[in-house]
């Protein structure tokens, strides 16, 4: 009786049975308690080393192969400005760029971004830690309340106004629409684009 | 000054931006599941495919067999703890401590191991064999069980009435009498919900995202079986509440024993699906309306029935009518409530959950009589316009709604709308102008906090409320500047934390006026010593009246106009720092209110408990649009003005408001959880299939704050508004939507199938 997400899970992983390679040992623990009995320890399977390169930064991970780009930020490299809001790229909560271009980190592997170039949240202010324009535009219009959508919000923001889809305030209205706030700090967000749109293709 | 920060009128304070926008805007705000924790292993839910019966079988060895696989906890693993009580627990439901399942979703087991993707891959893989017996949906469905909501919780005790309404509807020569209802919604926090329990030898810390540290603390200990002292609950920032993170599931007592039992921190982050069935909703509501009016628009009756429904096990209630028998100035009014028990997990408090619904209904209702009366619907009200609530005949503390009209109508140019139906066209597009009345009551609770200031100019405020987006953390930070007369830029705030004083549950809009309350008296406990130390003979401002002194730019000023440095000040007194701490309590509360408030279970006042009926108002005037031949609706643009006391930051005040507004919209055109009347089990459980707006569904929101001071609400003059914003906005929708069709919708949400002809 496997409900939805048990078949989202599992596909996922037959998918990755079929093109797994190496497996890299990473010291585990056994069960200590539960109302299983106890089991040796063993290797978490499917794992691969990644190369990621997050703002700058390189990081090398050994990680299990259904790691998403997502959670590989947040839990492996300690970058936990990027946002999980549904896990299933309906939310835009974990937006960032991968080569300059907005991307759902929650329908990425990790492994699809080996090589290549993520900027998230923490990566957007200049290296004076000065705010990006966009930034500095969503702090000047209140363009968020609780802020847990803003990173994935700010990510998208860039990422459209590079796309060059920030022509008015319908065009940024549609192509923002991917990222949800539930504070709904829409018409806010829309301002703060049209604030930063002009410096933001030139930084 | 711009849209996003209106300069402030009267009564209000500036329009500065949150203390926490840098850190929200790099990613360096922390949420609960933010937090690094060393040596963490994950943990997965296993929730229930059926909606009711008993589990009879949980297979478990394929899961166990999944490499990184720690432990699996299931029915017979919580003995030892109590079960959750319904309250400042989301139900009396303890899945785990028996094998009955009440609810579609409940959860059966969590999984534990060493990564998230081996324990996803775990939970996958546990199976379950249930004794299924038929469940009922809600409504219209076999096997309910109807009880009086009066007396179902300390919120609702009685159902209201005024005068003898049947002789009165009876005689009125125009009337309606019409049936409303609202659906199933879920609050979809874009944060998803998470528990992480640490223990460290018998302290336990939980991170996880709350309106309640405090309440939180002592149910979660009393579950346990332990000291509430070794049990903190910490949550710095929340992506979003609404209500959702309230009351505390059974989610934290299982995830809690879990890292007891394996001996390392646990981390649960519940997905969006699971999180339909073990966190609280909306409850689906219906509602009979039946007003009387004399031809020239005085209401003489009004009577109001709801049904709401909730779990087996609790009896949740909302109960609007207290405040919809409130609103006008009825001749008589009578009301009443049911719970219709069904087997659902147990509903809980989704922004304005009282007067969502029911004011709903009774602001549909007045625009049919306005209708009925061939009136102007803003023209109806002001003729039903009360000097004293007709239930007790209080006073109301302060009441601008007619200001809210007057403004919200000029600002909309509600004197261009044709008043016959279908008159007004765009091309292809029906155009609707609407109205409603938000209303909303001013709750207040007692509160703690500590407040300290240094002879340097800085000051620390230390508060355990919550900061779920409102901006509570910046005003409680303004009142504490405004008071000490120091810079914004030296006041910081610390709150999210079981650690610090304790503040009520961030719910019922209270935080601004219990906190600000609280703030208030620390800072003034502070004043005084200042005073009585700068005035003293032979001291800088010797022989000044403390009554007339203040603090303003770091200096003590007295009367005369002589002054003194802070610094010069705290070295009167031979200190750097000096600390107060202050239990606030509101009038009317009981002697056992403070002792309350470290329990967690704050005592409200305010609303319609004390002398005056204590309420914020506002008008909400929107226009629709609908496409001749698709009938596709849309919402070009909407006004509401709001009154509500004080307003101590218009830029935060216009934000929650506007994102009340667009929750109204969301609730009117959108919103709706589907339950398959088959098996009582949620179907559209995600943001793919659980509509909320989007920002290309949104057009131009106007917020006007209507200017209003109310010395007698409490002392910081402050009406809560963050769940005022939505109240008025589907009602408005509706009677705009029957402006441009002459289609009356009652059933919410308005869909575009609705308006087929
Ligand atoms: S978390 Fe990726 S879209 Fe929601
Ligand atoms: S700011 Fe709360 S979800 Fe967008």
């Amino acid at each position: 009786m496997a409900n939805r997400l048990s078949r989202i899970r599992l596909s996922r992983r037959n998918f990755m049975v079929g093109s797994a390679t190496a497996a890299v040992a990473m010291p585990l623990v056994g069960a200590r308690a539960g109302s299983q009995p106890e089991r040796p320890s063993e290797t978490i399977r499917y794992t691969a080393p990644v190369k990621l390169t997050i703002n700058h930064q390189p990081y090398e991970l050994n990680l299990d192969l259904r790691t998403t780009l997502l959670d590989a930020i947040r839990d492996h490299t300690g970058l936990t400005g990027t946002k999980k809001g549904c896990d299933h790229g309906q939310c835009g909560a974990c937006t960032v760029l991968i080569n300059g271009t907005r991307v759902l980190s929650c329908l990425t592997f990790a492994v699809m971004a080996d090589g290549r170039e993520v900027t998230t949240i923490e990566g957007l202010a200049r290296e004076d830690s000065s705010l990006h324009p966009m930034q500095q535009a969503f702090i000047d219009c209140d363009a968020f309340q609780c802020g847990y959508c803003t990173p994935g919000q700010i990510m998208s923001a860039v990422g459209c106004v590079h796309e060059g889809h920030a022509a008015s305030e319908g065009e940024i209205r549609e192509y923002m629409s991917g990222n949800l706030c539930r504070c709904a700090a829409y018409p806010n967000v829309v301002a703060a684009i049209l604030q930063a749109r002009d410096e933001t293709r030139k930084a | 000054m711009s849209k996003e920060a209106p300069a402030p009128r009267e009564n209000m304070g500036a329009p500065v931006p949150r203390f926490d926008a840098r850190l929200k805007v790099t990613g360096g705000a922390t949420y609960p599941a933010d937090i690094p924790v060393a040596d963490l292993a994950y943990g997965v839910l296993v929730t229930s495919l059926v909606a009711r019966g008993s589990l009879a079988q949980l297979h478990t060895d394929k899961a166990a067999t999944v490499p990184g696989f720690l432990g699996l906890f299931r029915h017979g693993d919580m003995a030892g703890t109590q079960p959750p009580k319904f309250g400042v627990a989301a139900s009396s439901i303890g899945p785990l401590h028996g094998d009955r399942i009440f609810h579609d979703g409940q959860i059966i087991a969590l999984v534990v191991a060493e990564t998230y993707e081996a324990a996803m891959e775990a939970a996958s893989l546990v199976t379950a064999e249930y004794d299924e017996e038929r469940p009922s949906a809600g409504f219209d469905t076999q096997g309910t069980e109807t009880t009086p909501g009066a007396g179902a919780s300390p919120l609702f005790g009685e159902d209201v009435h005024a005068g003898d309404f049947d002789a009165a509807y009876a005689a009125a020569p125009v009337k309606i009498d019409e049936h409303y209802s609202t659906p199933t919604q879920h609050h979809n926090p874009i944060e998803l919900f998470s528990t992480t329990a640490a223990w460290r030898g018998d302290q336990l810390t939980i991170y996880e995202p709350t309106q309640n540290v405090t309440g939180w603390k002592t149910e979660l200990s009393r579950q346990l079986g332990i000291d509430p002292n070794r049990v903190r609950v910490i949550s710095p920032y929340v992506g979003g509440a609404f209500g959702s993170k309230g009351p505390m599931t059974a989610r934290t007592a299982i995830v809690a024993v879990a890292a007891r039992r394996l001996g390392r921190p646990v981390r649960c982050v519940v997905t969006r699906m699971q999180a339909y069935g073990t966190q609280t909703y909306r409850a689906e509501t219906r509602h009979r309306v039946r007003i009387g009016a004399e031809r020239g628009g005085h209401i003489t009756a009004f009577g109001h029935e709801g049904w709401e429904v909730t779990s087996r096990p609790d009896a949740y209630v909302v109960g609007g009518t207290i405040a919809t028998g409130r609103l006008y100035a009825y001749g008589s009014v009578a009301t009443h409530v049911d719970l219709v028990h069904a087997d659902r997990n147990t509903p809980g408090y989704m922004r304005s959950p009282p007067e969502t619904p029911y004011v709903y209904a009774l602001e549909n209702a007045m625009d049919e009589m306005a209708v009925a009366l061939a009136m102007d619907p803003i023209e109806f009200r002001r003729v039903n316009e009360p000097t004293r609530e007709p239930i007790g005949g209080k006073p109301f503390s302060s009441r601008s709604l007619l200001a809210c009209y007057d403004e919200a109508s000029k600002a909309f140019g509600w004197s261009d709308r044709e008043s016959a139906v279908g008159s007004m066209r765009d091309g292809d597009w029906m155009i609707g102008m609407g109205c409603a009345t938000a209303v909303y009551p001013t709750n207040i609770a007692p509160c703690a906090a500590r407040v300290q200031l240094m002879a340097d100019g800085h000051a620390r405020v230390q508060c355990g409320c919550h900061e779920i987006g409102t901006g509570i953390r910046t005003v409680a930070g303004q009142m504490a500047a405004e008071r000490l007369g120091v810079e914004l830029t030296k006041v910081s705030v610390e709150m999210g934390d079981s650690a610090l004083p304790p503040a009520p549950v961030s719910g019922g809009s209270n935080s601004t006026a219990s906190v600000c309350s609280a703030v208030m008296k620390a800072c003034d406990a502070i004043r005084n010593r200042l005073f009585l130390a700068v005035s003293g003979e032979g001291a800088p401002l010797a022989g000044a009246a403390n009554s007339g002194m203040s603090l303003g730019n770091g200096q003590v000023i007295a009367a005369d106009g002589r002054t003194v440095t802070l610094a010069d000040a705290f070295a009167t007194l031979q200190t750097v720092l000096i600390e107060e701490y202050a239990e606030f309590t509101p009038k009317g509360a009981s002697p056992q209110a403070l002792k309350k408030l470290y329990a967690g279970q704050p005592e409200f006042r305010g609303g319609e408990r004390d002398d005056a009926v204590k309420y914020a108002f506002g008008a909400e005037l929107v226009e629709v649009r609908i496409h001749t031949l698709t009938r596709e609706i849309r919402i070009p643009r909407i006004v509401g003005a709001f009154a509500a006391g004080r307003i101590m930051n218009p830029r935060t005040a216009r934000s929650q408001l506007m994102g009340g507004m667009i929750w109204g919209i969301g609730s009117a055109l959108q919103e709706e959880t589907e339950v398959d009347p088959r098996n009582a089990r949620y179907v559209n459980k995600d943001l793919q299939d659980y509509l909320v707006p989007v920002n290309a569904d949104i057009g131009d929101v106007q917020v006007i704050l209507v200017p209003e001071t109310d010395p007698q609400v409490n002392p910081a003059g402050v009406k809560g508004l963050g769940e005022l914003g939505n109240v008025g906005t589907p009602a408005a929708v509706a009677s705009a939507v029957y402006h441009a069709t002459g289609i009356r919708v009652r059933d919410l949400p308005i869909r575009l199938d609705n308006l087929l002809t």
